[in-house]
C-alpha cells in the first residue's frame, strides 16, 4: 500500500517534464469539447468559447494549479533543505563539528572497507570467477601440498571439474629481455598449459599460453618456451608497442619469446601479488623436479566447476580420487602409505583466488572493520547529541513555527532534514576523505616479500557501504533528535521556560553515556595492543639489530654448457667468492664488519637438519643449521656464552668446527656438555667428516620475536662446508644507512657478477615485517580509540554547555543564595563524573569481551589485564573532565543579576 | 453551504465513483458528474483537474494520453486497485456520516 504510493509519486516526479506539457494539451481538449457541447446547444463559437473558458476558471490559472498539485511534495522537500541550509550556515561551529564528526565516522568506515573489499571480497578479473574452487589437500587436518605426480594423476583422472590448473609463484624471476645487459627480477608465474583456458582471460595483444605451449623444451615443435608479460611490464619496460611479440627473453637462463599481452585488469590469481610475467610450467621446471614425488612446487591448484555440477559434489568426487593417488603416490615414493583418512582434498571457494593474504589478514581486517563500525556508532551518537543539545536551544523557535501553523510532520521533516543535509555532506567529504587514506591502508595489507601494493578499487560495493552507512546515519541522527523536541513542542508547558526546575528529557546524556562506553571499546583494544607491542617489542631477540644492513641475494650462476659443474670446481668457485664479497664489503667506509650467511636471521627460511654424536649414531636430534662466515656472530651481535665463536682460521683444509645454542647445549642430547664433542651433520654435503663443538651462544629468536621457546641450533662455519649464500649482513661503525645500502648495491655485484640482489634492508626493519598484522591492528586501534576520545568529549562538552546554558536561571538563583563559583564548578563536574562512571560502567563488559577476540594478537597481555583497564578509565574520566571543565567555569561565572533578568 | 463548493473529499469521491464505472477523460469526467448528480452538484471544472492529478499522484488513478478527434490527444484515467479501495473505505465513511446526520438533524426538528 505505502510502496504503491511511493510508487506513484515517484512516478509522477519522474514524468513531470513530460506531463507539464500533457496538462496544456489535455486542458485545450477539454476546452474544445466544451465549446463543441455548447456550441450543439446553438450557442456562437465566440459565446461558446467565453463561457467554456469561464466553467473552466481560466485556462493558465487552471495549468497553473493542476502543475502545483504534482510539485508540491517534491516543493516541500526543497523549501526544508533550503531551511535546513540555512540553520547550518547560521551555526557554523555546530556545523562544522556535526560534519566533521560525520567525516571521520563514515571515512574512517569507507577507508577500511575499501582495503576490506580488495583483499576479501574482490572476485578476480575472470571469467565466471564463482565457479572457480581451489583445490587445498590436508594431511591430518593440517594444510598440505600438492606434489605434481599427484596433481597430474588428478588432473587425468577427475571428471567434475571442466578445467584444472597449477600455479607457482616466483617472486624473483631473473628475466632479461633481448636487448638488455643485465637480467633483473620479475614478479613470476610459472603456470600450467591450461591456466588462462582455465581462467577464460583473452589476452590483450598475442595470445596467452595454450596446453601445447606447457611442453619440455626440444621435444616435438617446441624450441622456445612461450612467455607472457603483464600490461604494467609491457608499458613499463617493453615501451608498449606491438613489436614486443616475438621478442626473446631470457628466464631463469631459459630461452624465451613474449607470445602476447594480458590486459591490464588481470592480476593472476593470488591478491596482492601481481604477476609481471607468465611461463610454462615444464619449459621452466627441471623434469627432475616434476617427477618428484616428495617436493613441492605449486603455491596452489585451481579448477573450474563443470556447469552441472557444485562443489561439494566435486569435492566428493575428488577427495575419494585424491585420496587414492596420493596412498599410491607414496608407495610409489617408498614412503609408508599413510593411514586412509590422514589425506584429504577440501575444494574451497576461488572467486577471489588463492588466499595467502587473505589468510593473513582476513581476521585484522575483520577485527578493524568493526572497529571502525563503532567509530561509526561514536560519530552518529555524537551528532545526535549536538542536535537533541541545539534542538532544546531551539524550542522557542520551534514552538512559533507551531504557533504559525505548521505541523507536527511538517517539524520532523525539517528536522530530519536538517539532519540529512549534514550527513549528506558528511558522507559525501568522508568517501573523499576515504579514497585518499585507503592507499596508505592497503600498504599496511601487503605481502611480506616482495612488496607489492594492492590495486585499490572503488567499486559499488565500497559505494554501498558508504551510502548504507551514511542513510543509517540519516535515520538515527535526522529523526532521534526529533522525537524528544517535537513531543515537547505538541504540548509545550505554559511558562515553562519560567521555571528554575531540571526537568530534561534525559535524552542527551543517554547518548554521551552510549558514546563513553563505546569509546571505552576502542580505548581498551589500543591499549591492549599497544601493551602487547611494547612487551614484543621488550623481547630481548639474542642479537643486535641495530645498524646491520643486511643484503638479500641470490646466485645465479650460468649453468655449464653441458653436464653438471663438478663439485670440487663449485667449491673453489664459492671460496673466491666469499673472499672477494668480504675484501670488498670490508673497504666501504663505515663499515665494521661484513658477514655472509647461507640464510641469516629472520630470512623466513627454517632449515632443520639431523644431529648426531660420532660415537653414538643412534642417537639423533633435530636443530636448525645456517652456515655463516666467521664474522657472523659478531655481526649481528649474538653473545658467546661458552668456548669461541668462529675465526679466520676457522678455514677449509683446517679441523672442522661449530657452533650451537644454549637450547641444544641444554637439551637432553648434550649430557655430559657438548664442547668438544664430535658431532655428524646428517646431510649430503657434509656427512663426510665430524664437526667439533667449539662454542656456544645465548639463544635468539630466529624468524619470529614471539617464539617463546628458542629451538635447537647449530652454525658451521662457511668455508668448511660452501653453500651458495642468501644474505650478506654489514654492521656499520656510524648511522649512516643510505650510504651503506647504496654502496652494498653497487659493490656486491662488481665484487661477484654472479650475485644479483632482491633488497637490501635493516635488520631492525626485517624483523618488524614478521609483525605487520599486529602493527595493523594497533594502527588501527590507536588511530581509532583517538578519533573516539575526541569525538566523546565534543559530545560531553556540547551536552553539558548546553545543559549549563539551559540552567542559568537555576546557577543564577544558587549563586544569589551565596554559592561559590568552586561549588558550581563542582556541582557540573560531579555531573559529568556521574554520565563518565555509567557509560564506562556500560562499556566494561563489551571492552572485556572485545579483547577476548583480540587473544590471538595479544603477546603476554591478558584480554582482562587490569592495568589496560584501569588505564583506559583514567584516560576517558580525564578528558570526560576537561571537557566538562570549560562549561563549568562558565556556569559559575554567570551574574545572577543578568541571569535572572533573561527572558 | 453553496452547493457549488464541494468538500475536496467528496470531490474525489466522486471521482473515483464515475471512474469505477470505466475509463474516461476529463471532460466526460465533469459532464457525467453533472448527468448523475442532475445539475444539483455541479463542480467548478476548474478544481476538477488538479483533484485529478492529485489522486494520480497518490496512486489511485492511472493516466493515458490516448488520440482523440481533430488531431488532439486527450487524458483518460482508469481507476487502479488502490483507488478501488479507497473508495469502497471512503463510500462507507460518508453513509455513516451521512445517516448520522440526517438522524441528528431529524431529532433536532
Amino acid at each position: 500500500m505505502i510502496i504503491a504510493r511511493l510508487l506513484a509519486a515517484v512516478r509522477g516526479l519522474i514524468r513531470r517534464r513530460q506531463i507539464d506539457g500533457e496538462i496544456e494539451e489535455e486542458l485545450r481538449d477539454h476546452l474544445a469539447r466544451e465549446i463543441e457541447f455548447h456550441r450543439s446547444g446553438g450557442l456562437s463559437q465566440e459565446e461558446a468559447r467565453r463561457l467554456a473558458l469561464r466553467e473552466l476558471g481560466g485556462l493558465t490559472q487552471t495549468i497553473e494549479a493542476t502543475r502545483d498539485v504534482r510539485t508540491i511534495w517534491l516543493d516541500r522537500l526543497l523549501r526544508h533543505t533550503k531551511h535546513a541550509g540555512r540553520q547550518l550556515v547560521r551555526n557554523p561551529i555546530f556545523s562544522s563539528v556535526a560534519v566533521l564528526s560525520l567525516v571521520i565516522g563514515i571515512g574512517t568506515t569507507a577507508a577500511v572497507f575499501t582495503v576490506f573489499n580488495v583483499v576479501l571480497l574482490q572476485p578476480l578479473s575472470v571469467a565466471e570467477p564463482n565457479r572457480l574452487v581451489i583445490l587445498s589437500p590436508e594431511r591430518r587436518g593440517q594444510e598440505f601440498v600438492f606434489f605434481n605426480p599427484v596433481y597430474e594423476a588428478l588432473r587425468a583422472e577427475q571428471r567434475t571439474l571442466s578445467a584444472v590448473a597449477a600455479v607457482d609463484d616466483e617472486p624473483f624471476l631473473p628475466i632479461r629481455f633481448e636487448g638488455e645487459r643485465l637480467p633483473t627480477y620479475a614478479r613470476g608465474s610459472v603456470v600450467s598449459g591450461t591456466y588462462f583456458p582455465m581462467l577464460g582471460v583473452p589476452s590483450l595483444i598475442g595470445r596467452a599460453i595454450v596446453p601445447q605451449d606447457d611442453e619440455a623444451i626440444g621435444t616435438a615443435g617446441v624450441s622456445e618456451c612461450a612467455a607472457v608479460v603483464s600490461h604494467d611490464l609491457w608499458t613499463r619496460r617493453l615501451g608498449g608497442g606491438s613489436s614486443v611479440l616475438g621478442r626473446h627473453v631470457d628466464v631463469g637462463g631459459i630461452a624465451c619469446a613474449v607470445v602476447g599481452v594480458m590486459p591490464e585488469a588481470f592480476d593472476g590469481v593470488q591478491t596482492g601479488y601481481r604477476p609481471e610475467i607468465w611461463v610454462p610450467l615444464r619449459a621452466l621446471k627441471d623434469r627432475k623436479d616434476l617427477a618428484s614425488r616428495t617436493s613441492a612446487y605449486f603455491s596452489g591448484v585451481i579448477g573450474r566447476l563443470r556447469p552441472d555440477v557444485d562443489r561439494p559434489e566435486a569435492e566428493a568426487e575428488l577427495n575419494i580420487l585424491y585420496q587414492h593417488i596420493s596412498a599410491t603416490n607414496a608407495s610409489a615414493a617408498g614412503e609408508e602409505s599413510a593411514p586412509a583418512g590422514d589425506d584429504r582434498l577440501r575444494l574451497l571457494p576461488g572467486a577471489q583466488g588463492l588466499d595467502s593474504v587473505r589468510r593473513q589478514f582476513s581476521e585484522p581486517l575483520w577485527i578493524a572493520m568493526g572497529l571502525a563500525a563503532v567509530v561509526l556508532l561514536i560519530a552518529t551518537v555524537n551528532v545526535s547529541t549536538l542536535l537533541v543539545a541545539r534542538g532544546r536551544a531551539r524550542v522557542h523557535e520551534l514552538d512559533t513555527r507551531i504557533a504559525l501553523g505548521a505541523t507536527r510532520s511538517d517539524l520532523i521533516m525539517q528536522l530530519a532534514i536538517e539532519g540529512a543535509v549534514l550527513t549528506c555532506a558528511g558522507g559525501l567529504l568522508g568517501v573523499l576523505i576515504a579514497l585518499w587514506i585507503s592507499p596508505v591502508l592497503a600498504d599496511l595489507v601487503t605481502i611480506r616479500f616482495p612488496p607489492v601494493a594492492l590495486r585499490i578499487h572503488v567499486d559499488l560495493r565500497v559505494l554501498a557501504v558508504a551510502l548504507g552507512s551514511t542513510t543509517c546515519a540519516v535515520i538515527a541522527i535526522g529523526l532521534l533528535p526529533a522525537i524528544p523536541l517535537t513531543r515537547r513542542s505538541t504540548s509545550p508547558k505554559p511558562g515553562g521556560s519560567r521555571s528554575v526546575s531540571r526537568s530534561r528529557a534525559p535524552i542527551d546524556k543517554v547518548l554521551v553515556v552510549a558514546q563513553l562506553a563505546l569509546s571505552l571499546l576502542l580505548v581498551t583494544a589500543a591499549g591492549l595492543l599497544l601493551r602487547s607491542m611494547i612487551r614484543i617489542l621488550a623481547i630481548d631477540p639474542g642479537f643486535v639489530p641495530d645498524r646491520v644492513v643486511i643484503a638479500e641475494v641470490r646466485e645465479n650462476r650460468p649453468e655449464p654448457s653441458s653436464g653438471a659443474v663438478d663439485p670440487t670446481t663449485r667449491r673453489a668457485q664459492w671460496l673466491e667468492s666469499y673472499r672477494r664479497l668480504e675484501g670488498s664489503l670490508q673497504q666501504i667506509p663505515g663499515v665494521r664488519s661484513v658477514a655472509l650467511s647461507w640464510l641469516g636471521l629472520f630470512s623466513g627460511a627454517d632449515v632443520r637438519s639431523q644431529l648426531f654424536d660420532v660415537t653414538q649414531p643412534s642417537e639423533q636430534v633435530g636443530a636448525r643449521t645456517d652456515y655463516v662466515s666467521s664474522a657472523y656472530f659478531d655481526t649481528v651481535g649474538m653473545r658467546i656464552i661458552g668456548g669461541r665463536g668462529f675465526t679466520s682460521a676457522d678455514r677449509e683444509g683446517m679441523p672442522r668446527v661449530a657452533v650451537v645454542n644454549q637450547a641444544l647445549a641444554r637439551s637432553p642430547f648434550a649430557r655430559g656438555g657438548l664442547l668438544g664433542r664430535q658431532i655428524v651433520l646428517d646431510e649430503p654435503d657434509v656427512k663426510d667428516a665430524p664437526f667439533t663443538v667449539v662454542g656456544i651462544v645465548a639463544d635468539s629468536r630466529f624468524n619470529d620475536l614471539r617464539e617463546t621457546a628458542t629451538r635447537p641450533m647449530i652454525w658451521i662455519p662457511l668455508p668448511q662446508a660452501p653453500q651458495a649464500i642468501t644474505s650478506i649482513a654489514v654492521r656499520s661503525e656510524r648511522g649512516d644507512e643510505n650510504t651503506i645500502v647504496r654502496e652494498l648495491r653497487r659493490n656486491i655485484p662488481s665484487a661477484d657478477s654472479a650475485y644479483m640482489i632482491r633488497r637490501v634492508v635493516t635488520l631492525t626493519d626485517r624483523v618488524n615485517e614478521t609483525l605487520k598484522p599486529e602493527r595493523l591492528l594497533l594502527g588501527f586501534a590507536s588511530g581509532f580509540s583517538i578519533l573516539a576520545l575526541l569525538l566523546a568529549s565534543v559530545g560531553l562538552y556540547g551536552s553539558l554547555a548546553h545543559a549549563v546554558a539551559g540552567r542559568t536561571r537555576e546557577i543564577g538563583v544558587r549563586i544569589a543564595l551565596g554559592a561559590r563559583p568552586g561549588n558550581v564548578i563542582s556541582m557540573v563536574l560531579r555531573e559529568a563524573v556521574v554520565v563518565t562512571a555509567i557509560g564506562l560502567a556500560i562499556g566494561l563488559p563489551f571492552a572485556l569481551t572485545l579483547g577476548n577476540a583480540l587473544r590471538a594478537y595479544l603477546f603476554h597481555v591478558q584480554p582482562r589485564d587490569v592495568m589496560t583497564l584501569t588505564a583506559g578509565c583514567v584516560a576517558l574520566t580525564t578528558v570526560a573532565l576537561f571537557a566538562a571543565y570549560v562549561p563549568a567555569r562558565r556556569a559559575s561565572r554567570i551574574d545572577p543579576i543578568v541571569a535572572l533578568r533573561e527572558d | 453551504m453553496n452547493k457549488t463548493q464541494l468538500l475536496q473529499g467528496t470531490l474525489d469521491l466522486l471521482i473515483l465513483r464515475i471512474l469505477e464505472l470505466g475509463p474516461n477523460h476529463g471532460w466526460g469526467i465533469s459532464n457525467r458528474l453533472q448527468q448523475i448528480s442532475k445539475e444539483g452538484l455541479k463542480t467548478s471544472q476548474g478544481s476538477l483537474y488538479p483533484a485529478l492529478h492529485r489522486l494520480e499522484m497518490r496512486g489511485d488513478l492511472r493516466s493515458e494520453m490516448t488520440a482523440s478527434q481533430n488531431n488532439r490527444r486527450a487524458r483518460v484515467y482508469t481507476i487502479t486497485p488502490l483507488g478501488r479501495k479507497r473508495l469502497g473505505v471512503e463510500t462507507e465513511m460518508w453513509e455513516a456520516f451521512a445517516l448520522s446526520m440526517r438522524r441528528v438533524l431529524r431529532e433536532t426538528q
